[in-house]
């Protein structure tokens, strides 16, 4: 650990001499081959990564350095001006990197949606199409008990019992995937159903209190739906939690929403900078949260369990 | 039609240098801001390195761009290098190691306006991308 950090500090210092050198070479005249070496820089300042305020904190430093020590060699408008060339030039991979990055937050929105399709239509055939496909089997079953000896009936009848298990499992399967409560009656209903489910599967006591009973608009409702359900999956799947709490209310027009478990914690920050599935789940959440204007704070340790707080201002058009 | 055309051989650094000079001075005279004849100039940069990694030496041919409205400018790379072998897989980020950063060709591509693509295994690449004065 420390010689990494020695390590780190040594190619920092690099860096930055670079940076000083190069900077100065270009004060002097170095002309497009310099700035070609900025542009270089840039590229790898952005690959190590450093952060772009890094980057400027750092030329600022340099100039600074420059101007107490060359004054002679040029007017503060020239220093001025050179500076501004150097600097556009270093973060220019920076501005490549952003357009990327929009682009992906645009694409990674849009799977959203379409994932959110995709799990209506998958819902829709496990709930009719399956669920009409045991309607025939009953018939089926029906029409073949009709010419079965009374003896074996009872068979029959216990098959149809099983069978309607099964419907009921695949009605309740499907409601979880895409509850047409959340449609019909709103997110806390729909989140109320949900915590029955997995509380009688998990055996986890789940309480929930509700102070707020108005319909938000349809992506508003599935985000915190499915930010919920990822928060209680988490709490039954690694925190092996005993209890967890629900709470959601308004105040200053600011809807609140906090989950919170007694299982075992975690690092949240460590688990937010890892690209683990958990990581993965809890930037899926943020990311989720911020396109609807939201924002998510978690707090999680070891002893205390977890607690994760959604916090959405309301626009005007969002309470009906 | 286009007015001017400079061609640049690529097969150094050095040579990355000339380009990115003879690119940035053709966008300023076309009147594009100092903001965006930087971005020219990353995208021609990106270009050309490509040319010194993959295919060792190649041009770099610069050209104005007279539309019937609006002005702008031309940059085409090419290399008669080993070509891409899947050119929509080296269009995606995450390919390879700049495109993870958003670098590299799919860089190029946002930065500029309009950009092709023509690459032939064993027979090179050409890469032509053209950039509006706003």
């Amino acid at each position: 650990m420390k010689s990494d950090t020695g390590q780190k500090k040594r190619e920092q210092m690099e860096f930055q001499d670079e940076y000083a050198e190069t900077l100065r070479d270009y004060a002097m005249g170095g002309g497009e081959a310099v700035l070609g070496r900025a542009y270089e820089l840039g590229r790898r300042a952005i690959a190590e990564p450093k952060s772009l305020l890094e980057l400027v904190s750092l030329h600022h430093k340099v100039l600074k350095e420059l101007f107490q020590n060359s004054v002679d060699r040029g007017s503060p408008g020239q220093l001025v001006q050179i500076s501004c060339d150097f600097l556009s030039e270093c973060v220019s991979p920076y501005e490549m990197a952003q357009r990327g990055f929009q682009d992906a937050v645009k694409a990674l929105r849009q799977l959203n949606e379409t994932l959110e399709e995709e799990i209506k239509r998958i819902a829709y055939s496990v709930h009719d199409e399956a669920g009409q496909l045991l309607v025939a089997v009953h018939l089926a079953l029906a029409n073949l008990a009709l010419e079965l000896p009374p003896g074996r009936k009872e068979q029959v009848r216990e098959i149809e019992g099983l069978l309607n298990e099964v419907e009921k499992h695949l009605r309740r399967y499907s409601h979880e995937l895409r509850p047409t409560i959340l449609d019909d009656l709103g997110w806390i209903p729909a989140i109320r159903f949900l915590a029955e489910g997995i509380s009688k599967r998990a055996n986890l006591p789940i309480h929930i209190e509700a102070k707020f009973s108005g319909r938000l608009p349809g992506t508003v409702e599935t985000t915190l739906y499915r930010v919920v359900q990822e928060a209680l999956t988490n709490a039954v799947k690694h925190a092996k939690a005993k209890n967890v709490w629900i709470r959601a209310w308004l105040k200053d027009r600011v809807l609140h929403c906090a989950i919170r478990d007694d299982g075992a914690g975690f690092d949240a920050q460590a688990a937010q900078a890892a690209t683990g599935r958990k990581g993965l789940g809890l930037i899926a959440m943020r990311e989720r949260l911020s396109a609807i204007g939201g924002t998510l704070w978690i707090e999680s340790s070891q002893r205390s369990g977890t607690e994760l707080s959604i916090r959405l201002p309301m626009e005007d058009d969002h309470v009906n | 039609m286009s007015r001017v055309e400079i061609r640049v051989t690529i097969s150094s650094d050095q040579d990355i240098v000339v380009a990115r000079q003879k690119g940035r001075s053709l966008a300023l005279e076309l009147g594009f801001s100092s903001g965006d004849a930087t971005l020219i100039a990353t995208a021609i940069s990106e270009l050309a390195r490509n040319i010194v990694s993959y295919a060792g030496s190649g041009q770099i041919a610069l050209k104005d761009l007279q539309g019937s409205t609006r002005v702008g400018i031309t940059v085409t790379a090419s290399d008669t290098g080993p070509g891409i072998p899947n050119v929509s897989q080296a269009l995606r980020d995450g390919f390879s190691t700049s495109g993870s950063l958003g670098l590299g060709l799919p860089g190029v591509r946002r930065l500029m306006d309009e950009f092709e693509i023509d690459s032939k295994p064993g027979q090179g690449t050409r890469v032509v991308v053209k950039k509006w004065r706003p």
